[in-house]
């Protein structure tokens, strides 16, 4: 997860190794911790510190763990031929190493030749069918393939034994959205949650699906995960504040002529509405008139 | 820490001397044959001075507390990562290859 915090460090590290200000190393740890796809930039800067000799032995055992961050990064910039070196020579290192042999079938896949990726995966998962690594890499080869069906399939079976895998459940969201599978989608959503109630991204995404759903008790649901996702985020998630308007709206355009309105709703959708305002005004002030007009028409058509 | 350190040894020896004291109070008060009802001011002074000595050191020395409330800079989630074990190599900057001839060299 990256919090704020984290963010900023990682944005300045960034101008600073781009600027030539060293701290190289501490970007690429960074970039590693926080699991951030900066492939260009840890190729660029990894291969530099590799190319070192200096530099690299000051690492002492952390160059195996550079080497294999600079080969993926390699593999996703295609520049196989990097990648590859990369391989030979954790392979040289690391000999009888299944860590290496999951690296070596990486290349293939990037290679575009995905039988013999396949094969290597195959061989990999006889000698230790539990690996969830592999599970995930044919999911992820099915994926690269375009076989989204079959991506799907190998994602239930292997979330039928690793249950609590909340990345895989995430990636299964993702992958119902793509194909606009709401229901599957939000089902998915709820195991995220449910394994980690903390994150607030995971309870937006959750109201997005519910509010894309529509019906009037979605809507509801999407309300509540949304002002939750505020809860979490101290206000600060534009996106929640906005998902609050138009889920009030949304539910008086559905529940007009009933009269049954709620006070605390609309409570909650002016609140969100002021500090909606008072985040624009203070961040990009020349948006506002567009905004004041955007919650106008939202109140107008309640 | 160091200075954290010296104020807490300090805080803990003040503590032990006021104890100290307390003992020889009694010691004297047996021997004049009053009643204990109480240490002497200047112990009570000496006791809660050791005490905010020693709460300081307590609460500088382990190091700095972290924020425990979800919305502040530290604990406000602002991205999720990218999912490293499903990552797919073949994308669109499959087209558009980096103009980079590095190599590896050994």
């Amino acid at each position: 997860m990256v919090t704020k915090t984290e963010e900023s460090q990682l944005k300045n590290l960034e101008i600073q190794v781009d600027n030539g200000g060293g701290g190289a190393w501490e970007f690429l740890s960074l970039v590693r911790k926080l699991k951030v796809r900066r492939s260009d930039k840890v190729l660029k800067h990894g291969l530099s510190i590799l190319n070192d000799p200096k530099q690299r032995s000051t690492l002492g055992s952390e160059e195996w763990t550079l080497y294999e961050q600079v080969a993926v990064a390699a593999m996703d910039c295609q520049s196989l031929d990097v990648a590859q070196d990369c391989t030979k020579a954790l392979r040289k290192r690391f000999p009888e190493s299944k860590r290496v042999g999951r690296l070596e079938a990486m290349l293939l896949e990037a290679k575009g030749s995905w039988d013999m990726a396949e094969k290597a995966y195959t061989s990999l998962l006889e000698d230790n069918p539990l690996d969830q690594i592999i599970h995930k890499r044919r999911v992820a080869m099915a994926k690269a393939q375009g076989n989204i069906s079959g991506a799907i399939e190998w994602l239930n079976k292997y979330l039928e034994i690793f249950m609590a895998d909340h990345d895989a459940w995430r990636e299964l969201a993702e992958i119902y959205l793509s194909l606009q599978m709401y229901k599957q989608a939000a089902f998915c959503y709820e195991e995220v949650i449910l394994a980690q109630p903390t994150v607030p991204l995971y309870h937006l995404a959750y109201a997005d699906v519910l509010y894309t759903l529509g019906g009037l008790e979605n809507l509801q649901t999407a309300k509540k995960y949304y002002a939750s996702t505020i809860d979490l985020t101290g206000g600060k998630n534009t996106r929640a504040l906005f998902g609050v308007c138009l889920c009030t709206s949304a539910i008086a355009q559905l529940t007009k002529g009933k009269n049954k309105e709620d006070k605390e709703g609309s409570q909650l959708h002016s609140l969100a509405a002021k500090a909606l305002e008072k985040d624009y005004k203070q961040r990009a002030p020349d948006k506002l008139p567009q905004l004041t007009t955007a919650l106008k028409s939202l109140t107008l058509s309640s | 820490m160091g200075l954290g350190f010296g104020v807490g040894f300090l805080g803990v020896l003040i503590l032990f001397h006021a104890a100290y004291s307390t003992i020889q109070y009694r010691a004297l008060l047996k021997i004049t044959e009053e009643e204990f009802s109480g240490s002497p001011f200047s112990v009570v002074i000496e006791l809660s001075l050791g005490l905010l000595l020693c709460t300081w050191a307590a609460l500088t020395v382990p190091g700095k507390f972290l924020c425990i409330l979800p919305d502040s800079e530290e604990n406000r989630i602002v991205s999720l990562p990218v999912n490293p074990d499903f990552m797919i190599f073949n994308h669109r900057g499959k087209l558009f290859p980096l103009e980079m001839n590095a190599k590896l060299r050994h």
